[in-house]
This record gives C-alpha cells, sequence and structure tokens, in this order.
C-alpha cells in the first residue's frame, strides 16, 4: 500500500503495477495506445475521475515517446503534418483543459466521462469484433480497402493547401488543424491519445502513406498529452505524480512483454478478445446510468 | 399541534447554527489527546484519534460526549434526474459549510444524554454544522438534501456515531473508568481530509451541559508526500513539466532496453 499525495488515497501498488502492466501488455500486443483502457480501469479501481484523467495523460506521453524513438529510426514520421496535427492538438487541449475544469466545477464531469467512454469503448469494441469475425469467417481483412482508399477527398479540394514531402502529399492546412483540434479536446477530457481515431482518419481522410501514419500520428500524441499534464497540473491539480510513475513503470514492462507475445499469437483472435472485452465495459457504463440508482443523491463538484 | 412541531423543526433546521463552544460554560474539563499531530506519509492508511479525560466529579455523576470535528468547507449536494432514460446529476444545493468529517462518542446514546435542543445548540450532530447557502429547486426538500449530505458522508465513514464501549474487533468507542477517567478512541479513515481537527470533550449532567474543553489536533503530510502536494500546489507549472520529464525519461528508457533485447 501507499498513499497517492495528490489522490488522497492508499492504493496497492502491486494492484496498480498489475493493472497498468496489462493495459501495457494489450497495448504492446493490438499495438494501441491503451489510454482508452487504462483511464477506466484506474476509475473502477477508485481513483478519482478528474485524477485518473490527468494521470492517464502523462502515462501515454511516455508510452508514445518510446514509440516515436523506435519510428524515428525508421525515418516513418512526417514532421512536417506532425508539426500541423499538434497545433491544432495544442488549441484542442487548452479548450478541452478548460471544459473539464468547468465540468469539474459544476459537478457534471463524471457524467461526461461515462457518456464519452460508453460511446467510445461500444464503437471500437464493435469495430474490432466485427474485424476478427470477418477474418475467422475466412473472409479479407479491411486491409484492402486501404489499397482502394479514395484518390481524392476533401482534404484535396479546401484552400490552404501545402505540401507534404515525405507523406507525397499536397492537401490543405484546414483537415489536419481540425482534426488535431479534436483528438486534442477528447484527449484532454478523456485522457486518452486519440490514435485509434487519428490513423484511420490519417489514412482515409489525409491519404496518407501507411507507413508514416503510425510514427506521425504517436508525435501529435506525445505533444499534445505533454501539453494536457501540465495545463492538468496548473488548472485542476489533478496529476499525481506518484501514482504516474506507478502506471508508466507498469506500462512500460508491460508493453515490451505484449510486443513480444503479440508476435506469435493471431491477430484476429487477440482484437476479437480485447473487443469482447470492451464491448462488456461499455455495457457496464451504460447499466450505471440507466438503472435506477439506490442512492438517488450524490455529493457533487470535487472543486466545490 | 404536528403542523407546529413540523414548522418548529424546519426553523430549527434552516436556522443558522451558534456559536461552536458554549459561551456560558466552563472550558475546564481535564482532557488531553494522546497524538495531536498525525503525520501523513506514503505508509499512511489512516490512524486513530485517542482522546483521553477526567470527570471532576467524584462520584462519576454525569454523562461524556467527544466529538472529533474536521474542517467545515462548502458542499455540494445533487439529486439525479432521469433525462432520455439516463440517470444525471440534477438540482444541486449548496452548502456554505459542513463539516468535512465529524464523529461524536458517548457513554450512552446522546438522546438520553441531552434534548434535541441542546444537540443542536451545540452542534453535537453533523446536520447542525451543516448550513444551506441556495435555494432549494422546486419540489426539493431541504431536509433531505441535509440528510443525503449526512448519510452520503456517514458511507464514506466521514461521519461516526458511537454509543458506549468499543464492540469486539473494533477499536472506536467511548470507555469510562473507575474514578471519572474516560478515554475515547475514533477512527480516522484514510480518506478523511488532511487539515486542522478539533477534538471537543462534553460533560452533561441531567441534559445540562457543565463543562466541555476542546484540543486541536493537527493531521498533515510529512516528508515525501508533503514535497510533492507542495510542489503540485504552489509551484504547479513546475511540477507539471517535471511530470512531463519524468514521462519522456520512462519512454526514453524503455525505449533503448527494448532495443538491447
Amino acid at each position: 500500500m501507499i498513499y497517492l499525495p495528490i489522490a488522497e488515497m492508499p492504493v496497492n501498488v502491486l494492484l496498480v503495477l498489475l493493472v497498468s502492466g496489462c493495459v501495457g501488455f494489450v497495448s504492446g500486443l493490438v499495438g494501441v495506445g491503451g489510454g482508452f483502457i487504462m483511464t477506466p480501469a484506474l476509475i473502477f479501481l477508485g481513483v478519482p475521475a478528474p485524477v485518473a484523467v490527468a494521470t492517464g495523460a502523462s502515462q501515454i506521453a511516455a508510452t508514445s515517446f518510446s514509440g516515436i524513438m523506435t519510428q524515428t529510426r525508421r525515418k516513418s514520421v512526417d514532421w512536417r503534418m506532425g508539426l500541423l496535427l499538434s497545433i491544432g492538438g495544442v488549441i484542442g487541449s487548452v479548450g478541452g483543459v478548460a471544459l473539464f475544469e468547468r465540468l469539474l466545477r459544476i459537478g457534471q464531469l463524471d457524467l461526461i466521462i461515462s457518456l464519452l467512454y460508453l460511446v467510445l469503448l461500444a464503437g471500437v469494441g464493435v469495430l474490432m469484433l466485427r474485424e476478427s469475425y470477418h477474418v475467422w469467417r475466412g473472409r479479407t481483412a479491411k486491409s484492402v480497402s486501404i489499397l482502394r482508399r479514395p484518390l481524392r477527398t476533401v482534404a484535396h479540394s479546401l484552400p490552404f493547401r501545402l505540401r507534404f514531402p515525405r507523406s507525397g502529399l499536397y492537401v490543405s492546412v484546414v483537415p489536419p488543424l481540425a482534426l488535431g483540434f479534436g483528438i486534442g479536446a477528447l484527449a484532454a477530457i478523456m485522457g486518452v491519445g486519440g490514435g485509434f481515431i487519428l490513423v484511420p482518419a490519417m489514412i482515409y481522410l489525409l491519404r496518407m502513406p501507411t507507413n508514416v501514419v503510425i510514427g506521425t500520428s504517436l508525435f501529435q500524441v506525445l505533444i499534445v498529452t505533454s501539453l494536457i499534464v501540465i495545463l492538468q497540473s496548473a488548472a485542476t491539480q489533478t496529476v499525481d505524480l506518484v501514482l504516474a510513475a506507478l502506471l508508466m513503470l507498469g506500462g512500460v514492462v508491460g508493453a515490451q512483454i505484449g510486443a513480444r507475445l503479440g508476435a506469435g499469437m493471431k491477430s484476429e483472435h487477440i482484437r476479437g478478445m480485447l473487443g469482447a472485452l470492451l464491448v462488456g465495459a461499455a455495457a457496464k457504463f451504460l447499466f450505471d446510468l440507466v438503472i435506477t440508482p439506490a442512492e438517488t443523491y450524490v455529493l457533487g463538484g470535487g472543486l466545490g | 399541534m404536528r403542523a407546529a412541531l413540523i414548522a418548529l423543526a424546519l426553523t430549527l433546521l434552516a436556522s443558522p447554527a451558534r456559536a461552536q463552544q458554549p459561551g456560558d460554560v466552563a472550558n475546564d474539563l481535564p482532557a488531553a489527546v494522546a497524538e495531536e499531530q498525525i503525520s501523513v506519509s506514503s505508509d499512511y492508511r489512516g490512524s486513530y484519534i485517542t482522546v483521553f479525560g477526567l470527570n471532576p466529579d467524584r462520584r462519576g455523576r454525569g454523562d461524556i460526549v467527544v466529538v472529533l470535528r474536521g474542517p467545515n468547507e462548502a458542499a455540494t449536494v445533487m439529486r439525479k434526474r432521469r433525462v432520455f432514460g439516463l440517470w444525471i446529476n440534477g438540482d444541486p444545493v449548496r452548502f456554505s459549510q459542513a463539516p468535512e468529517f465529524f464523529a461524536v462518542l458517548s457513554n450512552r446514546p446522546l438522546r438520553q444524554i441531552a434534548n434535541a435542543d441542546s444537540i443542536w445548540r451545540y452542534q453535537l450532530d453533523p446536520a447542525a454544522s451543516a448550513q444551506l447557502a441556495s435555494a432549494v429547486p422546486a419540489g426539493g426538500d431541504p431536509s433531505a438534501y441535509r440528510a443525503a449530505l449526512v448519510r452520503l458522508r456517514r458511507e464514506q465513514g466521514l461521519y461516526q456515531w458511537y454509543s458506549g464501549r468499543a464492540r469486539e474487533n473494533e477499536r472506536g468507542g467511548l470507555t469510562l473508568y473507575q474514578g471519572g477517567l474516560f478515554r475515547a478512541v475514533v477512527r480516522l479513515p484514510a480518506n478523511a481530509p488532511i487539515a486542522q481537527y478539533h477534538a471537543d470533550t462534553y460533560l452533561f449532567r441531567d441534559g445540562r451541559l457543565i463543562s466541555s474543553q476542546r484540543i486541536p489536533v493537527t493531521v498533515s503530510r510529512v516528508g515525501f508526500e508533503r514535497t510533492i502536494h507542495d510542489l503540485a500546489t504552489n509551484v504547479s507549472w513546475f511540477y507539471g513539466i517535471v511530470t512531463v520529464l519524468l514521462a519522456l525519461l520512462a519512454g526514453w528508457g524503455a525505449s533503448v532496453l527494448f532495443r538491447r533485447s
């Protein structure tokens, strides 16, 4: 047991390491950031939602930085695109943190976090289940559709076009800025990196080549989550350094084990299991919101 | 008659609580706290606060009440409403102050020691210290909100009631010894606020307050916990940057380890 100075509660060190290790393991296995599993897991452990969201961002920053180190060596980061996405992300996260603080004050933060997670977990979970089901049935997976991605999208017709040599693109700067903004706001409120939305959007909307997508999205996630940690520390003081250190340790070790084991397992099985897990977690969020509560009064407003 | 009684009760509920310390009573009840300074370090899991005292009456007549009070802070109570099939928080009611921790210990049930008026006047009940600061929404009942505040804090272990000596496998309780010595033990859970507390001891006889005493108890962070908390509140920008640097260091370390293996 260790007492968390900001969350003001004692937690079991081994339990937190185990949970963050499991989340890291899954993220290494499947290749997702893991923020959208880590934050709900912390909330289920009893960590106050504001602390879970703000502290979770620091763990995502650690994971994405280690990812970038690998991607830079492969020269698969489009810095110019990453910078544009980050500018949008910075503005989005400033807005997101302000909204977070506002929601915390009026006592609706927990509800908004629950609702967003409900939609997000259910959406991602169903997509993963469907994909693994299709693979299991022997059909060719969605990878075909990546080759068939549309030649021109809205990104190519809007004004303020710019050349992106590494991606081989000539597109408007508006969609990357808008995309970055949305992801930044989402990240600030939910404690997720947002890679699982960013990656498909970059492939389908911006038509970026898949080999630079991961590295570039990691760059944006790193910039945005780092900024969120600093902004949340200043605005709401909900970043718990002790919890953050435990999460980083567990997440990093788990991710390595996951990545190594993942090489020897069938990915459709892994994705199917994770999909089922996410749908289950979404059902729990929905259940809590829909059933008639035994206690109709709640103590609200963490900051009074 | 009944309506009048209810009206009286409501006025009492709504009227602002009076001075915490009775002015017309001697503050000379001999009492002491075993640990006036409680340290919250990284292995903190809550603690016990022990209050000792002596009933000056040689024959041990009278009743002892011990109250451990936490800081009075603003609080909000909300009632859940159903909107589009989902239960959301609504109808907030603000209390300008309510004790964040409150434990009452007595040698026998409090209602047998003092009447409702005295309990209210000397704030021997947490609801007596909770002051409503905003209008209750239409259709809401102010006493229901007050009761909800007490109930929710009680479930969190922040409001406690003990009557008589500690039960088996429990340490909290008030025990009377021969010669008028008494000992009260309060369980301070880990979720209780880190702040200044006050242990108040009261001697009642025949329903009247004879004497009382107030002793401060400080719960504060020490060492590492204190450093972290001070950094987070005083130099929050710096604290955030340090956290990010730690994250980058962890990420870099992982990447180096990953490459070697």
